[in-house]
């Protein structure tokens, strides 16, 4: 036994493996002959070494080594030609147009998608996203924001109550109030969150989700509002929607502003959901009122800022085309999975 | 609100065309909603601020117009004439509390006949909704939709003593009102009584037995000006919404009793051949203070952010009837009775901005200091339990906040319960009027929807707040459910627990909770034999996972296994840890498999953590191959296949080294547990 034993190995395995080539199964053999972990030639070549005087083994070693590194490399290669070959027509060749082995896949809520596609637009334009209780106490719900008890404008806003002077917060202003209460200007906000109001119709769900816009600071001006929500508005629909300001009125700024958006359905040719009239009620703002601030300890003479909010339910309506506000809250995964 | 275009038209010298009219309006805060066709002319739907009560009438809209468009407003004229003897032979009023009445004018028409209004009056009040009934009530209509004063108008005869008192009511007295319903007063509200009994609900509604009928021949008129609260909480109490109500509420001019009254008497006698009575009653109790107010061009330009010039301020004012008087820069303004909602300089400054139009004014975005936002924690952490629900494969859901208390009961027992509900005191339905304390009802009851849909693999979570009362008031807690049925969702097969528990601890790491401790509980919501509640170290529990109990399934109506998991994520890290470099092992690992043969008692956890502690350093991991529970063991016994990893950081490890240590800890295992070795 010696390295010639070696190359009677080598030049047999060449052989076979030769003859086996584009067999699948030929090579299989082939691999078990040889390199099998049970019985395989190696093994025994390997168990040869023991015996080997010792100035033999040196060679003997190296050459056992290039062998065993020849049989891996070739059975590897000879394994991958059985994998390509066969032939197209043979019983092995896969009908590539089966459907793949589908991966798991979630799925993000419509308004929650809205939700965050409006916060990055604010935070790249370095507002903080900030948060509040949804059940709240009638002075940030109202009164701090100039609504005080038997307020007109508080039937607008049908409430809940749970009692005492709490309830389920109407709008996400409340939460300006408190930054306002807890932090200096300059400030900029938006809030996102659930709200709630006593209604229910196609139009109306008793509970919803609105985004709260909030900028104070010294010199802010009524041409900051707008550009502000002519930028986050192309930001959100497209550049060729126009932003109509016009006057309106919310008790917690003046003066107030309802803005509407080109209808993004007809092009302003008048539709179903613009009413025929070419624009689309998109969000309420205004100048805070100098009451509000006096209500949370900022000075009106020094500072002003501007507020606005909007419906993210109507949003997510509106770009993808939702009939139904309810159809929003009813669990339906069929909704939620559309949006893959 | 509606108004006829043509009426609105009629009052205005060089008023655009309908179309550039509308649009002006719009533009200056009245925004012109509908046009439609109407009867003679088109109908047009005006929203009207609450603010503004003194628009909410076709001259008032007027006013408007005119600034917007250049226009000017015809003057109103009246042409009275008074022949009859005077008023205060034929009646008298009183105003008994100045708090809820402040301004009280009444007139006699006699000898009216019954006939119904002209034809073009007719139209105009069916343009506004308003039904014609007789010339009498028409035109009090008339006026209240022209001027926007309401006015009453009294059968003289049937007004007792001839004599009307404006006052609060008496605890218990009673009205039947024009509708023909009974009303029970209250001392908060204000009434119109007659020598004997209350006459009308002051500013609301009117009484029927006074009310104007075939056989009247004597008018009492009534224009009166009423406390907008004491209104209000009158309407609210009683439930009733009028013309009247709404603009008192709103807050009425007190200068304009007098003017309304007067219009509607030379009205009525002109449609009705009657005769007015000479002398107008006009009480006045507390006549009204003048309001000033004070701006500056400056002011108002650096606010806008445009300039505005002092000569458009003025022609702004003089339009609105400001009465402004310039001093320069400085303006000095004084508030006309109608408008109650001028109160401040920004009120004045709104007025401005309004017809100076927001399309003057140039876009520019404001300069803030370059910090960048940033995401307030809280939203951090929720969007951080979305997010790898979503990476699990998961569909979102949103349910109400509110549920049945029936439904929200049920989860009293759950291991997650925070405290007693907060329920609503004025739900839209008993079954939305109980705030969630968790999201598995909600849950559940989307499940089933979906499985009704014909859904087979349900797969869907729900990220919201919890609800309850805490001992310093009404507390809530976000939270993270998830729902599983039918096949599961990244393999073969149906959904079962071990599927819950892989994506309860997919949603746990990528939520940064600390390690859990899966201990069974959640019965008897959660099936006994298949339920767990997760705690972390300290025995907090932060959690429930399982089969859906039978009980439980049955009252959702759910036919097939369900399984859920529902997170509290007040434990979770604010703040994500950064990720820490391991060195790479730099020699490679032995496995080495072990069945062990034990009672089913015993579970994986402890024999786990007895493989840990007893194994030597060299056991990197340990991880679960096999469980095996069948007829060819004795009862009570299961198998339990381990594949342990051995790796050693200085060499290699050979395969009899490693199958030494495996002896070795058998050894150990066997004498601490009992247990033996297939």
């Amino acid at each position: 036994m010696g390295v010639e034993r070696l190359e009677q190995v080598r030049a047999s395995f060449v052989a076979d493996l030769e003859a086996a080539a584009g067999d699948a199964d030929a090579v299989e053999r082939v691999r078990i002959a040889y390199a099998g972990r049970k019985a395989g030639v190696l093994l025994e070549l390997t168990a040869a070494l023991r015996e080997l005087p010792n100035e033999a083994k040196r060679e003997y070693g190296r050459a056992l080594n290039e062998l065993k590194k020849l049989v891996e490399s070739s059975l590897a290669e000879a394994k991958r030609a059985t994998a390509v070959s066969g032939g197209a027509g043979s019983a092995s060749a896969v009908d590539v147009t089966l459907p793949g082995r589908p991966l798991p896949q979630g799925a993000e809520h419509p308004v929650h998608l809205v939700r965050r596609r409006i916060e990055e637009i604010f935070l790249r334009m370095g507002y903080d996203v900030e948060d509040g209780p949804e059940i709240e106490d009638d002075w940030h719900n109202f009164e701090a924001l100039n609504m005080p008890p038997d307020h007109p404008a508080r039937d607008d806003q049908d409430t809940f109550y749970i009692g005492g002077r709490n309830l389920l917060r109407t709008h996400t202003s409340p939460v300006q109030a408190r930054i306002m209460e807890s932090r200096r200007p300059p400030i900029r906000i938006v809030v996102p969150g659930r709200v709630y109001r006593r209604d229910s119709d196609l139009r109306h769900s008793p509970m919803f989700h609105q985004l709260e816009g909030l900028v104070v600071d010294e010199g802010i001006t009524v041409g900051h509002l707008k550009a502000t929500l002519e930028t986050f508005l192309h930001a959100l629909f497209s550049d060729q929607v126009r932003v109509r300001l016009r006057p309106g009125y919310f008790p917690f700024t003046e003066p107030s502003a309802e803005v509407d958006i080109s209808c993004i359905f007809c092009r302003m040719a008048g539709c179903g959901v613009c009413s025929g009239s070419g624009w689309i009620e998109i969000l309420g703002s205004g100048m805070v009122d100098p009451r509000v601030f006096e209500a949370v300890g900022i000075d009106p003479e020094r500072y002003t800022g501007f507020a606005f909010g909007l419906g993210l339910d109507r949003v997510a309506m509106l770009q993808y085309g939702i009939p139904d506000l309810r159809q929003l809250f009813a669990g339906d995964q069929r909704l939620t999975r559309q949006f893959e | 609100m509606k108004f006829d275009a043509t009426w609105l038209a009629s009052l205005l010298d060089g008023a655009p065309d309908g179309g550039l009219l509308a649009d002006k309006l719009t533009a200056c805060g009245f925004l012109v909603e509908l046009r439609e066709p109407g009867d003679g002319g088109e109908i047009w739907d005006v929203e009207v601020t609450t603010n503004r009560p003194d628009a909410m009438n076709h001259r008032g809209l007027a006013r408007e117009a005119a600034v917007a468009t250049g226009a000017t407003l015809h003057p109103l004229e009246i042409s009275l004439v008074e022949t009859g003897p005077s008023t205060d032979s034929l009646a008298t009023v009183a105003i008994d509390d100045p708090d809820v009445c402040n301004r009280f004018c009444a007139r006699v028409v006699r000898g009216v006949r019954r006939t119904s209004s002209p034809e073009w009056m007719q139209r105009r009040l069916a343009n506004c909704g308003v039904r014609p009934i007789s010339a009498v009530v028409d035109v009090t209509n008339y006026v209240l939709l022209e001027l926007g004063q309401p006015l009453h108008a009294y059968d003289l005869t049937k007004v007792r003593g001839r004599r009307l008192v404006a006052r609060r009511a008496n605890v218990g007295e009673t009205l039947v009102t024009l509708d023909g319903e009974t009303r029970t007063l209250d001392g908060s509200m204000a009434v119109i009584a007659d020598a004997e009994h209350v006459v009308g609900l002051a500013g609301i509604m009117g009484g029927a037995d006074s009310e104007i009928g075939d056989d009247t021949t004597d008018v009492l008129l009534e224009a009166a000006t009423f406390d907008a609260l004491t209104v209000r909480r009158a309407a609210r109490t009683l439930g009733m919404h009028t013309e009247a109500s709404h603009r008192f509420e709103r807050g009425a001019d007190p200068e304009l009793p007098p003017i309304a009254i007067d219009l509607a008497a030379a009205l009525i006698a002109e449609l009705t051949g009657g005769e007015v009575c000479r002398g107008r009653i006009d009480l006045c109790p507390r006549p009204r203070q003048p309001i000033e107010l004070v701006t500056t061009a400056s002011r108002v330009s650096a606010f806008a952010g445009v300039e505005i010039g002092a000569e458009r301020i003025v022609e702004i004012a003089t339009g609105l009837e400001l009465e402004p008087h310039r001093d320069g820069d400085t303006f000095k303004i004084t508030v006309p009775s109608f408008r109650v909602d001028l109160e401040r300089e920004a009120d004045l400054v709104e007025e401005v901005v309004r017809h100076i139009g927001f399309d003057a004014i140039p876009a520019a975005l404001p300069v803030l200091p370059t910090a960048p936002g940033r995401r307030n924690p809280n939203w951090e952490l929720v969007d951080r339990a979305r997010t790898a629900a979503i990476a699990a494969g998961l569909a979102e859901i949103v349910t109400w906040s509110f549920i049945d208390p029936a439904s929200d009961a049920t989860t009293a027992d759950l291991p997650l319960c925070p405290g007693p509900p907060v329920e609503l005191a004025n739900p839209l339905a008993k079954t939305q009027s109980t705030m969630r304390r968790s999201l598995l009802p909600g849950l559940l009851a989307a499940v089933r929807d979906n499985l009704n849909q014909g859904e087979r693999r349900i797969a869907i979570f729900e990220q919201g707040r919890v609800y309850w009362r805490g001992p310093e008031g009404p507390a809530e807690a976000e939270r993270l459910a998830v729902g599983l049925a039918g096949p599961a969702l990244a393999r073969d097969g149906a959904v079962d627990f071990a599927d819950l528990k892989g994506i309860t601890e997919r949603l746990r790491a990528g939520l940064h909770l600390p390690p859990v401790l899966w201990r069974r509980g959640g019965a008897p919501w959660l099936d006994e034999a298949q339920g767990a509640q997760l705690e972390i170290d300290g025995g907090r529990i932060v959690g429930c996972a399982g089969l859906v109990a039978g009980a439980t399934a049955s009252r959702w109506d759910l036919k097939t296994p369900v399984y859920v998991v529902e997170l509290d994520l007040g434990v979770a890290a604010s703040q994500v840890p950064l990720p820490a470099f391991a060195e790479l092992p730099r020699f490679p690992a032995v496995t080495a498999d072990m069945t062990v043969e034990h009672r089913v008692e015993l579970s994986y956890a402890e024999l786990e953590e007895a493989v840990r502690d007893l194994a030597g350093a060299q056991v990197e991991s340990t991880a679960l191959i096999a469980r095996f529970a069948g007829k060819e063991l004795p009862a009570g016994m299961v198998r339990t296949t381990l594949r342990l990893t051995y790796r050693a950081d200085d060499r290699s490890l050979t395969q009899s080294e490693v199958n030494e240590q495996q002896n070795g800890l058998r050894a150990s295992l066997a004498e601490r547990l009992g247990v033996t070795f297939a």
